[in-house]
Parts: C-alpha cells; structure tokens; sequence
C-alpha cells in the first residue's frame, strides 16, 4: 500500500498528463465542449424531478431538486470514475505494449479525470443552493475526506474490474448494466431517510427489517450519498451508523482489488 | 556490475484461443479432483535465454522475424515478466521500441510533445529546456500548433522520433524500425541514433537488420534463431556466421514456396524436372563461385515442333532477371518429336557473386519463335565462395556479377606520356 501511494506520488505527472489528455480529447472538437459535463445531472435531476412530482417523495425542508443533484454528483464520480476505471487497461492498450510504468495509472487517470468533473458540478451544486437561499454550514468541510472516500470505492471497482477486463472482456461490458442497477439500490432517487423510516421504524420488513438495513447500508454509496447531503445541506455530520457497514467493505474489499490487480498486471501485455 | 543480467529466461505463450466457460468450468474441476486439465500447447518465444551487459556496452540485436527480438526488448523495458528466470536491469530504460503509441490525434503538436514525452518519463522542466530542439529535429516549426490528425504520416512519424530520442536514459534500445519517413529524414535519424551511441554516456542495445550498420557500431552482437541466443560474440563473427545462414534460409523458403514467377504452358510442350548438376553431374544446389555450372531440363513433348529454341536465365529472388542464353547457333534441330527429351547447358566459371538465384526456362518454336513454354523460379542455388572477403558476402549489396578485369599501378607520369605536371583535359 505504502508502494502504491509512493507511485502515486511519482508517477503524479503522468497522471495529471493522462488526465488532461483525456479531458480534452473529449471536449476538443465539442461545440458545447465542457458543458457536457454538467449536461448529465442537469439532465437526471429533470427526469427525477419530474417522476417525483407522480410518485411523490418526501423530501422535508430541503427542495428535491436540490437533493438529487446533491446525491447525483458522488453518485455519477463513483459510477463514471468506476466503469471508466474498469475499461481504462484494455482502452489504452497501445501504451501497455509499448512502455512500462506502474499500471494503476490508468485507473487513477480515469478518477482523477472524472474529479475534474466533479469540481464542476460541484459549483452548479453551490450556486442552485444559493438560490434556493441554503448556505453550507462547517460540517461542508467533511467534503474533501468524502470525495477521498467515493475515490476509494471507486477505485475498488476499478482495480479488479480493469484486471478481470484484460481476461474477460465481459466484465467490461456488464459494469454499465451492473452500475445503473446499483444506482436504484442507492438512495439517488429517494433520500436514506425513506428508507430508514420504511425499514426501522415501520418495520416493514418484518424480522428482517435491521438484517435488510445493514444490508442496504453495505453498499458504500448508500451512507455516502446520504452524508453528502447531510454535510452540504442540512448542516449535519454524517451518519456513521449507516455508514460503518459499508467502510467495513471496502476496508476489507479494497486490499484484496489492489493486490489482484498487482499480480495480474505483468501479463497484461501478454494478453491484452 | 552487470547493468543488464538476464539469467536462464525462458518466455512462454499459450497458443491459441481463450478456453470457453465450458472448458474452463471442466478444467477447474479436473485440477480439484487432482486430474490433469487440458492444457493448451506453449510456444516459447525465449528458450533459455542467458547474457550479460555491461555498463557502456554497445550490443547489437540480430535474427529473423520472430527470432525473439522484440520479446527479449520487452522484458528488459518490463512490459512483461519472464516465464521462467530472471530479468535485472539497473537504471532506466528508454523504451523506444516503437514510436508513435502515445501520439493523440486530437491535440496540437505541442500538446503531443509534452503528453508524450511525460509517458516516456520526462519531467516538465526537462521537456521546456529540449522543447526547441525537438520541434527543430522534426522540421514541424510552422505546423506545432496545428492538430497532429492534420498531419501527413511523414510529419507524424518524425515527431514521434524526434520526442523519443530527447529521452535521456541510463539504457537506451533502440529498434531500426525507428528510421522513418523519407530518405533524407531518414538519414537525419540514423546520424542522431549513431550520435547517441558514439556519446557513450550510456548502454545501447540496437535492434537492426541493417547488418552492416550493427557491424560498424556495435562491439558485441546477439544472435537469435526461434527463441535461442545461438550466438554471442564480436561484431564481425556473428554478422559473418547471420549472412550464412541468411542465405540458406531464403534458400529453403525459395524452395518450399508454392511456384511464385510467371509459369505458361501450352499444352505442346510440359516440364518434368529441372536441377541443377554440379562438376560431376550430380544434383546440387550449392555451387562455388567461379566453378562450371549446368542446368538440366527434362521435357516430354505432346506435338512434334519445328525448329525448337531453348532458353535459359537467372534472376534473383525478386526476378531481377541477370542473364539469358538461348540455343540459338548452338542447337540446330529441324524437328523435336514427341516424347521426352532432355536439355543440358553448361555455364562455364559462372561469374555471380555468392547469394541466391534461381533459374527461369522458356522453349519456343517455328520460324516466327512462337512461345510454346515460359517459367520462372524453377530451380534455385546458391553461390557461395571459400574466400572470406567482406566485398563478397552479399550480393544484395554489392551487385550480381564480378567481372573478368585486370589491374595495374604505376606512378602518374608512367600513365601520362608527355605529362608537364597538370591535369589535361581532353
């Protein structure tokens, strides 16, 4: 691990070089260039909102759309940095046969491009808070250790995920279908607080109702997107309870891709 | 201390295609059950491979298509391990394997510059201060800013050799491929390559099938056949032994092949065999430079033709046509009936340069020479010579033929009669 972050660090150039190139790349020959990345959540928070105003979701003091755009922006770095991260060995496989130098940097560029992204979204996030006359209390300062944290889970997916592509390509074709899906199993749509109402205090799950919430809870967005929300818009700490499960997975979960990832990288230009 | 040791590598490849999910699925199983699983064939692309390099030497590369080169290149710049044995290399490797992988059409020149360069491990500073020369060596001053997709392949491929020879490094490789573009570029990156190998600031490994310029530069040649390293030594050696077996082995492809060349038969005439016979007569394919030659073609004749002519030539083997001699004034036959015959022509101290050539025959008939049978490739041999004389070695670079000639040396004024010491023109 020690040896990872000490790449990291050296190898910091050729990321910030790979990433920009990436950025733009895309947006080069765009006549809409960068604004593409804000298109996305704009987009989803209005199909949202709209299903919203037929199904009906409580969201208490804070408007909706100002909610899902809060939960959209980890949820989209998580899930384009991830199924980026995923495809990025086999995609640059041209600089994988011609030159070494440690293979996570390609997974990290393809985070560290979709954190630019994030930025952006980030002041679109700001500016509809001010609208809607909502300022960021102190607790916004848990933001950087968030996005540390959304990298985190990200880069768990993507390690292993861009390894197993090398070998089955399969992989790489599932993880857009397998992403979206997660998305509904995390609280984008409808905030945590629908579900630790429907869950703990209803029980609407019978027995099972505490078995099915750590359940929900283990998927690390769940607790993460909640905690975002939290932080940046009601002015509250996050919620460690329904974040510990999910901490505990990728604590555990995160080493096992990292090393995987190691030891299958010598023969990716073998098979690739 | 070695700055390269590659002890007993052998590199393996599985051939074939992926296993299915079946396949796969019943292989894990047998390996549970302690079974043997169904294992694809391995292809070694390095067979026990076992060589040292020291600091500052200058090691030439050689060997056919698919000898291992390029294997051997990858393992040393670490873009893969080797199956077995090991690999150590100390300092940094330069990859110049091959140029061009990272160019991104989308971006200026400018931008490929820096993006490129960081990929080959320069820092920023590093690619400021050579910014200007490298543009400058790829002759791209007025086009930097324009999208490298704009570019011609010329263009392109000169700044993707002028970023990768910017890179300083401990271990430079480099591979001939890298001379690219037109001649004059082309010279241009031969004197850089050369330029960086006569600073002697680092260690070289070249790649080449220019066997003359890893001669002229190299102090210690590699020789690889089929995965093995079947020769290490002096320049000179190993270049001497490659030509051999150079020409041996265009010999036996020449001979293998399916009939290449123009082949046309009439029906009238057909060919059943053509050798080569040596002194004796006997069937060869290797004759010595300056010796008799002869060809013998056996024929067997349909239709009775008037007034046959024969003829038979040599070209190389890219049909460079070398000689012909017909039959004409040395075979006068009014009529050839049918059934088999068999043409002898004997060439007396056949003058070709040691290489490899092959025999074309066509027959004609009738006072109007109507071409009745033509074919070309039907024979190959090789000239060789006992004379170890580098001017010999290769007929592709010193021509096909050596001439009956004599020579003399004298003082001028001998040659000049009448001389007043000048140059008179005539």
């Amino acid at each position: 691990m020690i040896t990872a972050i000490r790449s990291i660090v050296s190898y910091r150039e050729l990321i910030l070089a790979l990433a920009w190139k990436t950025i733009a790349v895309r947006y080069k020959q765009a006549y809409l260039g960068i604004a593409w990345a804000i298109i996305k959540p704009l987009t989803l928070m209005a199909i949202f909102s709209l299903l919203r105003s037929i199904v009906g979701i409580d969201t208490g003091t804070v408007p909706y759309a100002v909610l899902t755009f809060a939960a959209l922006l980890p949820w989209l770095l998580f899930q384009e940095a991830a199924a980026e991260g995923v495809r990025s060995i086999v995609g640059n496989a041209h600089l994988i046969k011609k030159i070494y130098f440690p293979r996570e940097v390609f997974p990290l560029t393809a985070v560290a491009t979709k954190l630019v992204e994030f930025g952006i979204n980030y002041a679109i996030l700001l500016a509809m808070m001010s609208y809607y006359g909502i300022f960021p209390s102190t607790q916004a300062l848990w933001v950087p250790l968030l996005v540390l944290y959304v990298v985190l889970i990200s880069l768990t997916i993507a390690l292993a995920g861009a390894a197993l592509n090398v070998y089955y390509r399969d992989v790489g074709a599932a993880m857009p279908l397998v992403l979206n899906m997660l998305m509904y199993a995390s609280p984008v749509i409808y905030p945590l607080a629908l579900v630790q109402d429907k869950l703990l205090v209803k029980h609407a799950g019978g027995d099972w109702s505490s078995v099915l919430y750590t359940l929900y809870t283990a998927n690390p967005m769940a607790g993460l997107i909640d905690a975002f929300q939290r932080v940046m818009l009601r002015g509250q700490p996050p919620d460690l309870h329904a974040m510990a499960p999910g901490m505990i997975l990728v604590a555990i979960a995160f080493p096992i891709s990292y090393l995987l990832f190691k030891r299958a990288e010598s023969w990716f230009a073998d098979v690739i | 201390m070695a700055i390269i040791e590659v002890s007993h590598v052998t590199k393996e490849f599985r051939l074939g295609q992926m296993h299915s999910l079946k396949e796969t699925f019943r292989n894990g199983l047998a390996r549970l059950r302690n079974k043997p699983a169904e294992q694809r064939p391995l292809f070694k692309a390095l067979d026990d491979i076992d060589f040292k390099v020291e600091q500052g030497e200058v090691l030439g590369i050689i060997g056919h298509n698919g000898a291992g080169k390029s294997t051997l290149l990858k393992l040393l710049a670490g873009i893969s391990r080797p199956t077995r044995g090991t690999v150590s290399v100390r300092g940094r490797v330069a990859p110049l394997i091959e140029v061009g992988a990272g160019l991104v059409p989308d971006l200026t020149g400018r931008e490929n510059i820096y993006l490129n360069a960081t990929i080959l491990g320069m820092k920023r500073a590093e690619i400021r201060q050579k910014f200007d020369d490298i543009v400058s060596f790829a002759e791209l001053e007025s086009f930097i800013d324009t999208p490298v997709k704009r570019y011609s392949s010329g263009m392109q491929v000169r700044l993707a050799f002028s970023i990768a020879t910017a890179v300083d490094s401990e271990i430079l490789i480099i591979d001939e491929v890298l001379a690219v573009g037109d001649l004059a570029f082309q010279r241009k990156c031969f004197d850089r390559m050369e330029d960086l190998i006569r600073r002697k600031t680092s260690t070289v490994l070249l790649v080449s099938h220019n066997l003359r310029q890893v001669e002229r530069l190299c102090s210690r040649v590699l020789l690889f056949e089929s995965g093995k390293l079947l020769e290490d030594g002096p320049a000179k050696r190993v270049c001497d032994s490659f030509y051999q077996r150079l020409d041996n082995k265009i010999l036996k492809t020449r001979a293998s092949a399916v009939r290449h060349g123009r082949y046309v038969e009439s029906g009238d005439i057909e060919l059943l065999e053509c050798h080569i016979l040596d002194d004796a007569g006997s069937p060869t394919e290797r004759i010595s430079h300056g010796n008799d030659l002869v060809v013998r073609a056996r024929f067997r004749v349909h239709q009775p033709l008037p007034n046959p002519i024969f003829g038979i030539g040599f070209h190389t083997t890219d049909f460079v046509y070398l000689s012909t001699s017909h039959s004409v004034g040395h075979l006068e036959l009014p009529q050839l009936e049918p059934g088999h015959h068999e043409v002898v022509c004997r060439f007396a101290r056949v003058p070709l340069l040691p290489g490899v050539y092959s025999v074309r025959v066509g027959v004609a008939f009738g006072t109007h020479v109507v071409p009745s049978f033509y074919g070309e490739n039907l024979a190959h041999f090789q000239i060789v010579t006992n004379r170890i004389n580098r001017a010999w070695d290769s007929a592709v670079n010193e021509g096909f033929f050596a001439l009956d000639t004599s020579w003399s040396i004298g003082p001028r004024d001998a040659l000049a009669s009448g001389s007043d010491g000048r140059l008179k023109c005539a």
